[in-house]
């Protein structure tokens, strides 16, 4: 365990939070798309994370090669995106009897995505990685500290 | 200082995983553990450090990071990470400065 730990940390939040950002953008893009590859229409998508690092390779590794001076319990892991999955909530149904998808009855059945929602999720996911950004220049400059003993 | 770049390492995790569901965040408490190791007169230099989980779960995802409270911590352990580091540079000084007047 060691600063540069804290670093990739801070790295691995970034990348799963610029991950979570492509996903709500792809949702904002489509909020209006009657259909998708599959012929219905576009389904929201939703970031899985999972933390890692506490049951993986690295986690073994370093608990194994743990001297008496360094730190015992739970190990720091970072976060990765453990897949991106389809919204199952149903797709809203629009009266818009002018739209080439319209059914008999004049409805066209729109993706399930809600703008509000997606714009929300934005700022969060902008925030949570603006934090990581702090963490890694607080570890950063923690580094730089303790290179400068040397001097 | 191996305290604090401890700590420092757990609270970037926390804040990383400050979206996962069902994450429980971890801390150490190292400046009471040093304390308590002192009193028992074991020597600082071989002190480990215990690191914990708190389970108490804020959000409604099952996750129990406080991003806020996180971020400030980051930061104060920063400094004190900072404090520390320029205490053994002019612990150094001092020692030097000694031996320059030899």
């Amino acid at each position: 365990m060691g600063l540069f730990d804290a670093i990739e940390i801070a790295g691995s939040g970034m990348n799963a939070e610029s991950i979570s950002m492509d996903v709500t953008s792809e949702n904002l893009a489509n909020a209006q798309s009657t259909t998708s590859a599959s012929g219905q229409p576009y389904q929201r998508q939703v970031v899985q994370l999972e933390e890692t690092g506490s049951n993986g390779f690295g986690a073994a590794l370093a608990s194994a090669m743990t001297g008496s001076n360094s730190g015992s319990g739970p190990v720091a892991g970072g976060v990765q995106v453990a897949g991106i999955a389809n919204d199952t909530t149903p797709d809203q149904l629009v009266y818009d009897p002018g739209n080439p998808s319209a059914n008999k009855q004049g409805y066209v059945k729109m993706p399930n995505v809600s703008t509000v929602t997606e714009m929300v999720d934005l700022i969060d996911e902008s925030n949570s990685y603006q934090s990581d950004v702090t963490a890694m220049q607080t570890a950063k400059d923690m580094f730089t500290a303790g290179l400068g003993i040397l001097k | 200082m191996r305290g604090a770049e401890m700590r420092q390492t757990l609270l970037t995790s926390d804040l990383a995983n400050a979206d996962t569901p069902n994450f429980e965040p971890t801390d150490v408490d190292f400046q009471a553990q040093l304390a308590s190791a002192i009193g028992q007169g074991t020597p600082p230099s071989q002190v480990t450090f215990q690191a914990s989980t708190d389970p108490q779960t804020t959000n409604t995802d099952g996750n129990g990071v406080d991003p806020s409270q996180t971020s400030a911590d980051l930061a104060q352990n920063g400094l004190l990470y900072d404090a520390l580091a320029q205490v053994v540079s002019s612990n150094d000084q001092t020692l030097q400065y000694a031996m320059e007047t030899q």
